[in-house]
């Protein structure tokens, strides 16, 4: 790529080559590489090349650009926009590539471009760049009709800027720019008020409201808007609908172009379209708007009545098949109708007629009802859904337009019809007129062609006059390409347009229906002047104006125009009308006289001051001339100046260079100004620049028309194709009934015969049926006879029968015979045998008779003794059966008395155990509760026992310390010591070792121990109760040894001795045991005063040293002798009836 | 199932109730017509006779004791007790020889107290703990110095570790056997948990305190392993905490369910 970027941009200049292979080659190859090429280097590079040489070439490889370049070649030329110099060729470059309309067009509103562009047209003050700028806005705006807001404000401004332009800079912008400008700004006006008439009413409504802003409105914006119709989305739209994207989804750019168009009344940018022609230029406007609106309504009664024609038309078309005769009946008839619609009112009648006339004059027959159909339905349509551009009965006039094209029968217009076909239908009429008579002579419809004799028989002879005209201007122009063709049969156009007004005024809407590219076909020759031979036209645009007197409005025209008026003498004017007066002769022989004439007038008026020039024009309605149209008179001015300075001046050299610019150059200097000033030559080169955009934008427009125009063509070849078809369809149909005719006939021929065929049958049945019914009658016949002879045959059978019944009979009658013979014979042979038997029977009879009477003789022998034993017998035992039964049943009944009586018993006795076991239970529970209460009571008596116990030991003790302390105050300290000190010492070992029971080896042991027991210490101790208890001998032993221990303690030394004396007293003991109770009674009686007690131990304790052996010498004695012991021993005693009781106690 | 089917449909409420067994009304019969401690007789008709034999003999023990200046207003309930209970198994000294109470002494004083936290009624309270103290050493008197061999057996069989650190560190000798077996526990378990077990020590069985110590061993077996030295280990079991005493009773009695079956057959 690197590579070939050099080698591309080395191209760049050979695209200026004059050889036209190189120079196809070169664009190719920058073509090629633009494809492959996604970089911007090559676009900017084309656009400075651009820049720099304004090639043609380089556009037109820029303006064929794709998709992925767009978006550089818009950034690049945005980027130029930024430079002052460049603007101008940008915004030129700009104006190529938008008027080629690529693909990718819509985008440019969001590129940067478009809001440089527009602020490039709200800041720039070049008028030139301005213009330029502008016209580039008028051609993008169809093209991208989705606008936001902002944007349509900003092209507001644009229109408020450029419209007060003349106001606010005056003297800025001279006289040339400002008719360039003031165009420029009303086609400006004209595209935004019919794209967004709401918005932009509304803008202007509030724009010129403002009181800066007023002398604006009424010197440039009110003349515009006489200009333009009420646009019906004033009526209907609103301000967002306008907006919408869907409303601008349905158009095309040139459907905008058109709508644009059709609001305008402005034959200059009016589209001629649909009805909304507008008239030439010379009528007055207003009058017109009247005359149209009028049209309008009266379009409703025509089209109902067109489509009565038309329904005709279709009958008389099928009809002319099967009947010839029909269409002379059928043609007096609409005309008449036409005539009666004609007369029905005066206004419509000069409304319609032209559209009639038309249709009778210049088109086919099925052409006749085109202008108004279009019309009609056009109008229809916008009625019914507002905005639906497409004409669908526009393929009316088409089909005549393209058929001529193949077979025009003319040869003469062969050629020129080539040229024309191309370009536009427009140019047809004069040949479709030259058809129209083969044409309906094809068709066969007399209608047309009456309706042509009687209503357009003026008319002809104007497009006979016609056509040479037009016959001469194209064989002169033969060589010419194609922009001159176009031109010529506009001129051709003009030729129509002009006569007609002169003739009848309302023929004019007809030729303008006819012709719709009347606005551009105006402004074209204008660009085009410059080739010689066009001079005829312009010429006659040219001198048709001033003797109808238009003026522009504008100051500065008047300033740049009547100076060239002025400058050049009436020669000047002569001269260079003369060459073409023939020509006006020819096309407008009334106008040209009256042309001729006024151009003396003026010419001398000139001649004499342009003053009076002025005020003459200043007579005139100003307001009612387009800009237009000024700047058509403008050109065709500098034109003529031109020439006429070509053809006075040719010596001078300087200007002859360029011949063009050279004649403006002139124009100028004839101005006043200092001749030969460079200024002079850059301000007509700009002047150039803008007749050249003008040119360009104009072209676009066309082209914008011519792509409608072919659409509308491809309708129209639709529609046609479509109606052949129906035709053909027609005729089929037609063949189709006469092929049922001839079926409808075979059919009632094939009917007749099956009739017949039916009635033979018929007559054959009836004959059959009367053979049937003979038959039926002989049948009957034989039936009956036969029936007779059934019924003989069945009495003879009858009698048969009964015949072989009576032989029955008799048979039978002969069988019952027989048979009661042979019983009758057997009867007889048994009555033999009983004969013979009653004989044996009576023999025996007779014997047992006599066996009888003896039996009864032997009974009577016998007697009644025997009888009665029996008897007796009998009765006894049966009377002893009945006593024993008798006594059985009785000893059943005891025996059942019995058992129920052991029942009873064993109920008894269960009751009886029942409570024997209540009574147990009671007895237990009661024993239960007894052991327990007993227990109870049991226990507490323990208690109370060891209570008591207690208590007793707790009083022995107490007792035995009252007597120690007694025993210690009577007695010698001395004294008392010895006995009282034992029973501590003997209470502490008892304490200790209680239960040791005396030991009779042991005497002093046994000592101790009852003398612990004296002293009361074993209350604690059970053994030594126990101890006590078992031996009663024992206590009369520790009763004895309570003695003893006294004798031992006081003197161990006579142990041996004493301890024989013990035994023997032991011994004695023993067998007084039963003698003691009583004394121990005595004793313990005694023992009651206690006080006496304790004196005597002391006593016992001193005495028993001498008085021992007394003691044991007389035991009796011992009472009142030793009452000490015997006091100790009734203790014992005691002690020993309490441990019997405590005895009993325990051992229950 | 089937099993389930036949049994009484109510054995799941007994159960939840406390009784083992369906057919309590049988064992319950047994248990009224039983006479545990013998207070009361069974015969309710002979109730208040015998409650007030019961009564009087209370009184006149007393009495006997206060005039014997054993007792007096101020003397605390137990000793009152100790001493009627001493005055009824003639075991009371003369009141110029009393000496220190001795080891039994102390053992009914210990079951003493804890009963009168149980039983307000000074009668009820004196009754219960004389015929407890009674029954106890008549029914048990032989088979308690043989419980300490048991807790080693079962202790073996549960927790063979602590038995041989017990053991080794020779605190088996030395734990609280006289606390826990001749006081039944009394002072070292909460009374809502001692009655527990002496609910069971009434209805016949001496080996639940086995358990009970044995499940003492076991929940303070972290403790009783952490320390060796024995009087530590006895200075803690004897004064156990407090708080988890239910659980271990609980689970001192399933262990008793365990080695000896329901309580019906353990009687």
């Amino acid at each position: 790529m690197a590579k070939e970027q050099p080698n591309v941009f080395d191209l760049l200049p050979l695209l200026e080559s004059t050889d036209l292979q190189d120079l196809e080659q070169v664009k190719s190859l920058l073509q090629e590489n633009l494809s492959t090429d996604k970089g911007s280097l090559l676009v900017h590079g084309l656009v400075d090349y651009y820049l720099d040489t304004s090639s043609p070439q380089a556009v037109d490889i820029l303006s064929s650009i794709r998709e992925p370049h767009d978006k550089h070649l818009l950034d690049k030329m945005n980027e130029c926009m930024a430079k002052q110099g460049c603007r101008l060729p940008t915004l030129t470059l700009l104006g190529h590539v938008v008027r080629k309309q690529p693909s990718w067009i819509h985008k440019i509103p969001r590129f940067p471009l478009l809001a440089s562009l527009l602020k490039c047209l709200k800041t720039e003050s070049d008028i030139v760049v301005l213009i330029t700028g502008v016209l580039v806005l008028i051609i993008i705006l169809p093209m991208i009709p989705q606008t936001s807001k902002q944007l349509l404000f900003e092209f507001f401004d644009i229109f408020g800027r450029l419209a007060a332009w003349n106001q606010r800079n005056p003297g800025h912008a001279q006289g040339v720019y400002a008719v360039h400008l003031h165009a420029s700004v009303y086609s400006l006006f004209h595209r935004l008020y019919g794209m967004y008439p709401c918005n932009f009413v509304s803008y202007l409504r509030a724009h010129y409201s403002m009181k800066e802003n007023v002398d604006t409105f009424e010197e440039v914006v009110k003349p515009m808007l006489e200009h333009v119709r009420i646009h019906p989305e004033l009526v209907t739209g609103t301000k967002d609908y306008e907006l919408d994207p869907i409303r601008w989804k349905r158009f095309e750019t040139h459907d905008i172009v058109i709508e644009c168009a059709k609001v305008s009344l402005d034959p200059k940018e009016a589209s001629c379209e649909e009805g909304y022609s507008s008239l030439p230029d010379h009528v007055p406007r207003r009058p017109v708007d009247h005359s149209r609106s009028f049209s309008d309504l009266s379009s409703h009664g025509r089209s109902s009545f067109n489509s009565m024609a038309t329904v005709r038309q279709s009958l008389s078309l099928s009809l002319p098949h099967l009947t010839v005769s029909q269409h002379a009946c059928l043609s007096p008839q609409t005309p008449s109708l036409q005539g009666a619609e004609v007369t029905s009112s005066g206004m419509k009648e000069a409304l319609w007629s032209p559209s009639s006339v038309c249709g009778m004059s210049t088109p086919p027959s099925s052409r006749g009802m085109s202008p108004t159909t279009v019309t009609d339905l056009s109008h229809s349509a916008s009625h019914l859904s507002g905005r639906i551009p497409g004409t669908p009965v526009d393929g009316k006039w088409t089909p005549s337009a393209s058929t001529p094209s193949g077979s025009s029968p003319l040869p003469s217009l062969s050629e020129e019809l080539e040229h024309t076909v191309q370009t536009t239908s427009t140019t047809l009429p004069p040949a479709k007129a030259n058809q129209e008579p083969i044409k309906e002579l094809k068709k066969g419809t007399p209608t047309n062609i009456n309706s042509k004799g009687v209503a357009a028989d003026g008319l002809s002879p104007i497009t006979l006059t016609e056509l040479p005209d037009f016959v001469k201007t194209t064989e002169r122009d033969r060589e010419e390409d194609a922009i001159t063709e176009e031109l010529r049969t506009i001129t051709q156009s003009k030729v129509d347009l002009l006569p007609k007004p002169a003739l009848d005024s309302s023929f004019s809407s007809t030729t303008d229906s006819i012709l719709p590219l009347n606005p551009s076909n105006d402004v074209l020759p204008c660009n085009l002047a410059s080739t010689p031979e066009r001079a005829t036209n312009p010429a006659e645009g040219v001198d048709q104006h001033p003797p109808l007197s238009f003026w522009p409005c504008f100051t500065p025209i008047e300033n740049s125009f009547s100076p060239c008026a002025a400058d050049d003498p009436l020669v000047e004017l002569s001269k260079g009308t003369c060459p073409y007066e023939p020509l006006f002769d020819l096309a407008l022989p009334r106008l040209a006289c009256l042309f001729v004439g006024k151009k003396m007038v003026e010419a001398q008026q000139k001649a004499g001051g342009h003053s009076e020039h002025r005020e003459e024009l200043e007579g005139e309605d100003l307001s009612t001339t387009s800009p237009l149209e000024v700047l058509d008179r403008l050109i065709q001015q500098g034109y003529d100046l031109h020439e006429k300075v070509l053809k006075r001046s040719p010596s001078l050299s300087s200007q002859s260079s360029e011949s063009h610019s050279g004649g403006k150059h002139h124009s100028t200097k004839g101005k006043g100004v200092s001749p030969g000033a460079p200024d002079e030559l850059a301000l007509l080169r700009s002047q150039l620049l803008l007749l050249h955009n003008q040119l360009l934008y104009e072209r676009h427009k066309r082209e914008q028309h011519a792509l409608r125009n072919r659409r509308l063509l491809r309708r129209v070849i639709n529609a046609t194709a479509l109606e052949e078809q129906n035709n053909s369809m027609k005729a089929q149909l037609r063949l189709q009934e006469v092929e049922t005719q001839a079926l409808r006939v075979s059919l009632q021929e094939e009917q007749q015969r099956s009739k017949n065929l039916h009635q033979d049958h018929e007559a054959l049945v009836q004959q059959l049926h009367s053979q049937v019914q003979q038959l039926q009658q002989e049948r009957n016949e034989y039936h009956t006879k036969t029936q007779e002879l059934q019924s003989d045959l069945q009495e003879s059978q009858k009698r048969i029968g009964e015949m072989e019944a009576e032989l029955q009979r008799a048979n039978n009658k002969l069988c019952n015979t027989g048979h009661l013979l042979s019983q009758l014979s057997i009867k007889l042979n048994s009555s033999e045998s009983m004969e013979q038997q009653m004989a044996f029977l009576n023999k025996q009879l007779l014997l047992l008779g006599e066996a009888n009477k003896l039996c009864v003789e032997e009974i009577q022998r016998l007697g009644p003794e025997a009888d009665k034993e029996h008897k007796m017998l009998q009765a006894c035992s049966a009377r002893e059966v009945e006593r024993l039964r008798q006594s059985s049943i009785q000893q059943s009944q005891r025996l059942e008395a019995a058992q129920q009586r052991i029942t009873d018993l064993e109920a008894q006795l269960t009751k009886k155990e029942h409570l024997i076991l209540e009574q147990k239970k009671l007895l237990e529970n009661v024993k239960s509760q007894a052991k327990g209460q007993l227990q109870a009571s049991e226990n507490r008596y323990l208690a109370q026992k060891h209570v008591t116990q207690a208590l007793q030991s707790e009083l022995l003790q107490l007792y035995s310390q009252i007597e120690i302390n007694n025993l210690a105050n009577s007695t010698p300290a001395g004294g008392t010591t010895e006995p009282s000190s034992p029973p501590k010492q003997s209470s502490n070992g008892n304490n200790t070792g209680p239960s040791t029971p005396a030991q009779t080896s042991e005497p002093s042991k046994r000592e101790e121990s009852s003398y612990m027991c004296v002293n009361g210490d074993l209350s604690l101790g059970s053994p030594p109760l126990t101890a006590l208890i078992n031996g009663s001998q024992e206590e009369d032993l520790s009763v004895l040894s309570c003695n003893s221990p006294l004798d031992v303690g006081s003197c161990p030394s006579a142990q041996s001795f004493l301890g024989i004396h013990n035994q023997e007293l032991l011994n004695k003991r023993k067998s007084q045991y039963e003698e003691e109770p009583a004394p121990l009674i005595s004793l313990s009686h005694g023992l009651q005063d206690p006080s006496l007690e304790p004196a005597d131990k002391p006593q016992l304790g001193t005495s028993t040293e001498g008085t021992a052996a007394q003691a044991l010498q007389e035991p009796p004695d011992l009472q009142p002798v030793d009452r000490p012991r015997a006091r100790a021993y009734n203790i014992q005693r005691r002690r020993q009836q309490d441990l019997r009781i405590m005895d009993y106690n325990e051992t229950h | 199932m089937a099993e389930d089917l036949q049994r009484n449909f109510r054995s799941a409420y007994y159960e939840k109730v406390g009784f083992r067994g369906v057919e309590e009304k049988k064992s319950l019969e047994i248990l009224l017509k039983d006479n545990p401690l013998g207070i009361l007789p069974p015969h309710t008709d002979s109730h208040p006779l015998v409650a007030r034999y019961r009564q009087e003999q209370y009184e006149d023990v007393r009495e006997a004791l206060k005039a014997m200046r054993f007792v007096h207003a101020a003397t605390p309930y137990t000793e009152l007790y100790l001493r009627m209970h001493q005055l009824e198994n003639q075991k009371l000294m003369r009141r110029s020889e009393l000496t220190q109470p001795g080891e039994e002494d102390e053992d009914f004083l210990a079951i003493a107290r804890a009963m009168e936290e149980i039983v307000d009624d000074p009668v009820d309270c004196y009754w219960l703990i004389r015929c407890f103290v009674n029954q106890f050493n008549h029914k048990f008197g032989d088979s308690i110095p043989h419980l300490p061999k048991s807790l080693e057996h079962f202790l073996s069989q549960e927790d063979s570790r602590l038995l041989a650190h017990l053991k080794t560190s020779g605190s088996l000798v030395l734990l609280p056997y006289s606390l826990w077996f001749r006081r039944c526990f009394a002072g070292s378990l909460p009374e809502s948990s001692l009655q527990r077990v002496w609910d069971k020590v009434i209805s016949g069985s001496c080996k639940i305190l086995v358990f009970i110590a044995l499940e003492i061993l076991l929940s303070y077996k972290i403790m009783l392993m952490g320390t060796s030295r024995p009087e530590a280990v006895a200075k803690f079991l004897s004064n156990l905490p407090q708080e988890n005493t239910d659980a271990i009773v609980t689970k001192a009695i399933d262990l008793w369910h365990k080695y000896c079956g329901t309580p019906m057959h353990s009687v």
